[in-house]
């Protein structure tokens, strides 16, 4: 009997071992491919200066299979695949998420692998040193591309594109409809100037009997960092020097904006430190009347508080008047391709990504539910998009904000620990600012960075 | 004295062989292999990610050494160890001899419990305890009546993680040394009975000098084990607030897998291991001390 039950076990065992095994998801779905033998589908041309014909066959028309790596909105890219897949029956696209923590540690040892690595893969800015390596260009005409994202010129290396911006993101203010109804505030009170803020803010804070805060009227609590970087351009200075080598963290204007923030919790006692101590979760709890967010944040309430009524209004000024520059922006990056896939998967990733950037109907999806002004001229108009709340919010003032370049993650990274330096551990603002752009300037070093802020038009102002 | 035994068949010699073949194969594939190459990757700009690979010299241990987070994360980690180590101990040894105790009913039902946290996985029990330190919400502040952002006040943050560590950890200790008094011999007890030792004799002049062994054991496994610690603090403060969290193994993952500076890395990973051999040497001869 035990050594019917051993061999059993045994045999248990060997099964899930061999469910555990590695295997190469590309090479097992190919088998399971469409023959396509209709070149002609019949299908409109799309796109003005970049195009895509989809009355033709890729790879022959033999079953192919590729992967796609994503960290975020799988379904999204999942329903872009398909909507190409349709076209290319004999083509499969398996997308597959990673999480961000790890995504660009694991995506760069992949890439090694090189036909085994993923054939596509989305690429983030600040992780372009780690990914450069491993890209093949797009085989399109950089004019055309240029001629329909203007913004795909600040990507151009060597005359080549490898990734580009598919859509703009930058941070704004979002706020809770029902909170701001409730204070009394209307359509009217959305501040212009940081003075009127400051004055809705207490408005929306709320104490109980005992002094303790139930409701802040701003919570900036873990996004201190992403918040702070960029506001030093109205306070009066860059964030990278004039040969955009290194970092201008430690300026006066930093040190400015730091002390706004800090105040706003100290002095105007808006929020408070440890009150709701992560931004939106306090947000989506209600607990939190505003708070300050990229577009990202468009599709994370949607995800975890669809009931929550929320607006959005633009980053104040000093005087209400047109400043410097509002804030910093950044793009939402378009996939890469692996240099080392196979020339079929190749084929397909170029023939794919064609037709992704040609796709008004692709590109119009990615920016109202990534929260994105579209980097597509030929969309900046367009009606599925002009009411979506970073369009409406930022859009007219677009030409305001600065890209400071493909900042890598350690100005983030550092600015993250100088944040919670002076909040939490009473840390001189100064000090704490000259320690993280001494590290940050020993990265940029590391890293080869040149800023793009000289390129913003009113650099000179 | 034990004698050694010849090998007496070819089939031994053959079955020698092949397991010190394997034994030798494995530690060099998996610890004398990778060890040079963090020696040598701490002399260079390093990041496998994008095969960046140049030679710096000393430069990565100059910057170690005037770099303040380093030496920060170094005197967290003999807070951290020193008092882990010491509650371990006291609680696991509390614990055990009320446990081997004649009066204690159900031991086993105790000796459970008390083990479950050591084979909870780590991550989730760190996970529990972040939502536990919630200021707002959490259980601590709630029961004991308390404001404290524990995670988030330099002044907490690290004991937040001390008693975590503390609670996950002390079943250990009272496993072993439940063990360790349940061999001790009870001669010795007699004796001390017929003697007219109290409790507290008995404890403090049979007990625990018999129970040095096990006690060097647990101090040196867990000083060992705590020196590579840095999974509470990636899941429940990631270093933070600012830096007052990190500890050396913590600064490790953060300077290889978050800043990609596997060089910088290396020549931190190679101070620890140096410090965790010298401690290790040093216990070695305490112990043999003790033993002869």
């Amino acid at each position: 009997m035990k050594r019917l039950l051993a061999i059993c076990l045994s045999f248990i065992l060997l099964l899930s071992l061999a469910g555990c095994a590695g295997r190469d998801s590309e090479a097992d779905t190919a088998a399971g491919g469409v023959q396509d033998t209709q070149a002609d589908k019949g299908l409109d041309v799309m796109g003005e200066n970049v195009t895509y014909d989809p009355n033709h066959l890729v790879n022959n028309g033999d079953p192919i299979s590729i992967d796609w790596w994503v960290w975020a909105s799988e379904d999204m890219f999942r329903s872009i695949a398909e909507a190409y897949e349709e076209i290319h029956p004999n083509v499969t696209i398996n997308v597959i998420n990673n999480p961000w923590d790890g995504f660009f540690t694991k995506l760069p040892l992949a890439l090694q692998r090189e036909e085994e690595g993923p054939t596509l893969f989305n690429v983030h800015n600040s992780y372009e040193n780690l990914l450069l390596n491993y890209m093949e260009p797009y085989d399109i005409d950089t004019e055309e591309l240029t001629a329909d994202y203007p913004s795909a010129s600040t990507h151009l290396m060597d005359g080549k594109i490898y990734y580009m911006d598919y859509g703009l993101s930058t941070g704004m203010y979002y706020y809770n409809k029902d909170l701001w109804e409730e204070a009394g505030l209307t359509d009217d009170d959305i501040p212009k100037t940081w003075d009127e803020f400051i004055e809705v803010a207490q408005k929306l804070t709320k104490f109980d009997e005992n002094g303790n805060m139930i409701q802040a009227g701003y919570n900036y609590n873990n996004y201190f960092n992403s918040t702070v970087i960029g506001l030093n351009y109205q306070f009066g200075d860059n964030l990278f020097s004039a040969d955009g080598k290194t970092s201008l963290v430690d300026s006066d204007g930093m040190k400015e904006a730091v002390s706004f923030l800090i105040d706003l919790y100290e002095k105007y006692q808006v929020g408070d430190k440890d009150f709701g101590t992560n931004y939106d979760q306090s947000f989506y709890q209600g607990q939190s009347a505003i708070v300050f967010a990229w577009g990202f944040f468009v599709g994370n309430l949607a995800a975890n508080a669809p009931d929550i009524n929320y607006g959005t209004f633009e980053i104040p000024t000093s005087d209400g008047g047109t400043p410097y520059a509002y804030y910093r922006y950044n793009g939402e990056s378009t996939p890469g391709i692996n240099k080392n896939a196979t020339d079929a998967q190749k084929e397909v990733a170029q023939d794919f990504i064609r037709f992704f950037l040609a796709s008004d109907e692709v590109q119009i999806r990615l920016s109202a539910e990534g929260g994105l002004i579209p980097a597509k001229t030929a969309l900046m108009e367009a009606p599925e998009l002009k009411d979506t709340p970073i369009v409406r919010t930022v859009g007219p003032h677009i030409d305001r904000y600065i890209w400071p370049g493909a900042m890598p993650s350690t100005v983030e990274n550092n600015m993250k620990i100088a944040g919670e330096d002076i909040l939490y551990n009473g840390k001189d603002a100064a000090d704490a600012l000259k320690t993280a752009a001494d590290t940050i300037d020993i990265d940029l070093a590391n890293a080869d960075f040149t800023s793009s802020e000289s390129l913003y038009a009113y650099y000179e102002e | 004295m034990f004698k050694r035994r010849p090998l007496q068949s070819k089939s031994e010699i053959w079955m020698r062989n092949i397991a010190m073949g394997f034994l030798i194969i494995y530690m060099t594939i998996f610890l004398i292999v990778p060890v040079i190459i963090v020696v040598a990757g701490s002399f260079h700009q390093w990041n496998p990610l994008n095969q960046t690979y140049n030679w710096i010299g000393l430069d990565n241990y100059i910057r170690m050494f005037s770099y303040p987070t380093f030496w920060q994360s170094m005197a967290n980690t003999v807070i951290f160890c020193v008092v882990v180590v010491i509650f371990r101990v006291l609680l696991g040894l509390a614990i055990a001899y009320a446990l081997n105790s004649k009066l204690m009913k159900h031991k086993t039902l105790f000796r459970t419990i008390f083990y479950m946290p050591t084979v909870t996985p780590l991550v989730a029990v760190a996970y529990v305890w972040k939502i536990m330190y919630n200021p707002q919400f959490g259980l601590i502040d709630n029961i004991f009546g308390l404001d404290i952002n524990w995670l988030y006040d330099s002044r907490f943050a690290l004991i937040a993680l001390m008693v975590m560590t503390i609670w996950k950890d002390f079943g250990y200790a009272v496993i072993l040394f439940l063990s360790g008094l349940l061999s001790l011999p009870s001669d010795c007890y007699e004796s001390a009975s017929i003697d007219g030792a109290n409790a507290w004799q008995t404890f403090r002049y049979i007990t625990l000098p018999l129970l040095k062994p096990t006690m060097l054991f647990v101090v040196v496994t867990s000083i060992i084990s705590y020196l590579q610690a840095y999974v509470p603090v990636l899941v429940m403060t990631t270093g933070g607030p600012g830096t007052s969290t990190y500890l050396s193994s913590y600064l490790v993952y953060d300077q290889a897998f978050k800043q990609y500076n596997f060089g910088f890395a290396s020549a931190i990973s190679l101070f620890i291991l140096v410090l965790t051999a010298i401690f290790t040497v040093i216990s070695f001869k305490v112990t043999g001390a003790n033993e002869n």
